[in-house]
């Protein structure tokens, strides 16, 4: 099979789903669901990376675990390299961890405290078979200065490593075993900034190096924006817009894209004062019961008859915007001004 | 006099390795009506700063170790726990990083509002019960005669966010600290939070203690700004000037690591290399001189607190004439980030 499908896709998504099942009651009787993930559709090129924000809920990192096969799809589609991932059986599931893996959020949580670092970088190569013995520790060694650690480190445990460090080894692991794609599942939230800048670096030098291709989740829109080829935005469950980086930050569609840019502090007193501050009312709706037709109608100000009864679709616009808005699209993919409250529409 | 005055403040925690000094000799001052931010990563001290204005670092294994902090003059370590309980609250309230942990799962809101009002506002129960109701009111949380029945658990977030902020509030207290108020909230919630907290602010008008670690959060909400490392000050000054007019290598090399929502262009971060240093041994002299760029041979024995005159202040050599000839690299007056083409467009505020 070839490496990619003809348009360069390296993965492929669609239409997926992810509920989690609600039982209570003494017979655990099935109650409702946690539509953590609901009709999601994207694509990502080879090389690229595509950055995955939300707020908390918004069904990002299960759409990312869904990807790797780490949860079982409800229903849709994966595709990697033209295979369906939700379709393997459990022995190519392993091979293709060797090709996919992930970075995981927590640097304290995510490396267990009883392996030295040089356990935890060797058992991918273990298991998948790739090196042993002395070849296993000569590549361990090639990963720790690769992700700028010291080789020494090989010998110590998690506890004597700050969380920057921790991440560093967290990366290493994932690079063992020479993977072409990687979801970074919020890998920097939990690093302060000026480590922050060190991982971020560090995730981008590799990606050059070795060729990679990012799944990179934050709810940090700036961290996204630096790091991203294109950008998704998700909300509750459902994709809002997709774009390139550039084009969503200079000129977002959906009306939820615009208020979460502009509910972004940005470090700097004189552009703080000159912003125009977009406040949404209200809360996120709970996924387990979202609103119907489009989920963001209870806080959009620019929301109509139609989007509480009708859940609008992903266009595509012009300079390939991808937005899901009944508003943007009877306005000929012009996206509202939202500054001004309620709009009327024309 | 200033409202609140912390003087040289050392606290610290004894544990099986040592001393951990988690502030050492840290001076400020806040004035009413005015609102502070304090910046810092993780384990500079700027939580610890908190709990000792409030009296709350757990003792032991913490002991706040020498200093003063000044409330109108009145030292506050002083206090005997019963006074202590008169003023936390009443005059100095604050705001806790949790809101899922910082209220009483087991009591309604109201009650634990009422709480507050009917202990340091001699009310009667019914009239407590209207102050609440006019708090939650006050802090826009929609129907509040219902919500005052609630459990904290049947609140979002945000609703409990702003539960704290009303019973912060409710005393009318001359101090608010804040300690990182949003950080467990979405951005569009912390965005209602921080409006909210602006608003309060203009309109009762308390002198407000941010801690934070966002400097976005600050750059919106403080007048002035104090930049912790390593337990200590490194620089003061209105945000104004510590935003486009960083002074210490810390600040610069802080705003420099920052990817920023409006940059235009997507060079490479600029990262603080090293690690903070361990509060159990830390460095004489500046404690930043391991990571610093500027490291002078000076900065291994002292560290002098250098005034820009108008009210900005660094703990750093790099500006003093007497270290001309030990610089090694020349001094930039702004790192200013690529990209800042709405920020440039008129200069002054």
């Amino acid at each position: 099979m070839s490496g990619t499908n003809g348009t360069g896709d390296l993965l492929e998504v669609r239409d997926l789903y992810k509920y989690f099942p609600i039982n209570a009651g003494v017979f655990s009787r099935h109650v409702g669901d946690v539509r953590a993930v609901d009709g999601v559709d994207f694509t990502i090129k080879k090389g690229e990376t595509l950055g995955l924000v939300g707020e908390s809920g918004s069904g990002k990192t299960t759409a990312g675990r869904v990807v790797l096969r780490l949860l079982e799809a409800t229903k849709g589609q994966v595709l990697f390299e033209g295979r369906d991932v939700g379709a393997l059986g459990r022995e190519d599931v392993r091979k293709l961890r060797k090709e996919m893996q992930i970075i995981f959020q927590d640097p304290y949580a995510s490396l267990n405290p009883r392996m030295t670092v040089g356990d935890i970088v060797s058992e991918p190569l273990k298991i998948h078979g790739l090196a042993t013995g002395k070849d296993a520790e000569a590549r361990v060694q090639e990963l720790l200065r690769l992700v700028g650690l010291q080789p020494y480190h090989a010998n110590r445990y998690p506890h004597e490593f700050s969380g920057g460090q921790r991440q560093r080894v967290g990366i290493a692991r994932s690079l063992a075993v020479s993977p072409k794609f990687i979801v970074a599942d919020e890998p920097v939230s939990a690093l302060d900034v000026s480590i922050q800048a060190q991982v971020i670096n560090l995730l981008q030098d590799l990606q050059q190096q070795f060729g990679l291709t990012y799944l990179f989740i934050a709810h940090d829109l700036s961290v996204v924006r630096h790091i991203s080829t294109r950008v998704a935005v998700m909300y509750v469950g459902k994709i809002v817009e997709i774009a390139n980086r550039d084009d969503l930050y200079a000129n977002p569609l959906h009306p939820y894209t615009q208020a979460l840019l502009s509910a972004i502090p940005i470090p700097d007193p004189r552009v703080e004062s000159r912003r125009k501050r977009i406040i949404l009312s209200g809360d996120i709706p709970s996924p387990v019961n979202p609103p119907p037709g489009c989920r963001f109608h209870t806080r959009c100000p620019v929301a109509f008859d139609r989007c509480k009864v009708e859940v609008p679709s992903l266009n595509t616009y012009a300079t390939g915007h991808v937005a899901a808005c009944h508003w943007v699209e009877e306005h000929n993919g012009n996206a509202p001004d939202i500054t001004k409250g309620p709009a009327v529409l024309a | 006099m200033a409202l609140l005055e912390v003087k040289d403040l050392h606290v610290g925690f004894k544990t099986d390795d040592g001393f951990v000094s988690a502030v050492n000799g840290l001076s400020y001052s806040v004035e009413a009506g005015s609102t502070l931010g304090i910046v810092g990563e993780s384990g500079s001290g700027k939580s610890v700063n908190a709990l000792s204005i409030m009296r709350l670092i757990p003792t032991p294994p913490g002991k706040i170790a020498g200093g003063t902090i000044s409330l109108r003059g009145d030292n506050l370590l002083l206090k005997t726990e019963p006074e202590m309980r008169k003023i936390r609250g009443k005059d100095v309230a604050m705001i806790f990083q949790d809101p899922m942990t910082s209220l009483n799962p087991v009591l309604t809101v109201g009650f634990q509002i009422q709480e507050a009002v009917r202990l340091h506002l001699k009310m009667s129960n019914a009239d407590a019960r209207a102050k609440t109701i006019d708090m939650l009111r006050l802090v826009n949380i929609p129907s509040p005669e219902k919500r005052v029945k609630e459990y904290p658990h049947q609140m979002s977030g945000g609703m409990r966010q702003r539960v704290m902020i009303a019973m912060a509030l409710s005393c009318d207290p001359d101090v608010l600290i804040a300690d990182e108020p949003t950080t467990a909230l979405d951005v569009t919630i912390q965005a209602q939070i921080i409006e909210l907290m602006n608003e309060m602010q203009a309109r009762l008008g308390s002198a407000i203690v941010m801690i934070t670690h966002d400097l976005g959060v600050v750059a919106e909400t403080c007048k002035y700004v104090l930049v912790m490392y390593a337990g200590n000050l490194v620089e003061y000054g209105t945000a104004e000037q510590i935003f486009s007019t960083p002074k210490h290598p810390y600040t610069m090399g802080l705003l420099a690591s920052l990817p920023r929502l409006d940059e235009s262009e997507h060079g490479r971060l600029v990262p603080i290399e090293g690690q903070p240093p361990n509060l159990l041994r830390l460095p004489s002299g500046c404690s930043f001189a391991p990571r610093c760029k500027y490291k002078m041979p000076i900065c291994d024995t002292a560290v002098p607190l250098y005034d820009f005159g108008d009210g900005h202040v660094a703990r750093c050599f790099l500006y003093d004439e007497k270290t001309e000839s030990q610089r090694t690299l020349p001094v930039q007056t702004a790192p200013q980030v690529a990209g800042t083409a709405i920020a440039t467009a008129t200069g002054t505020p």
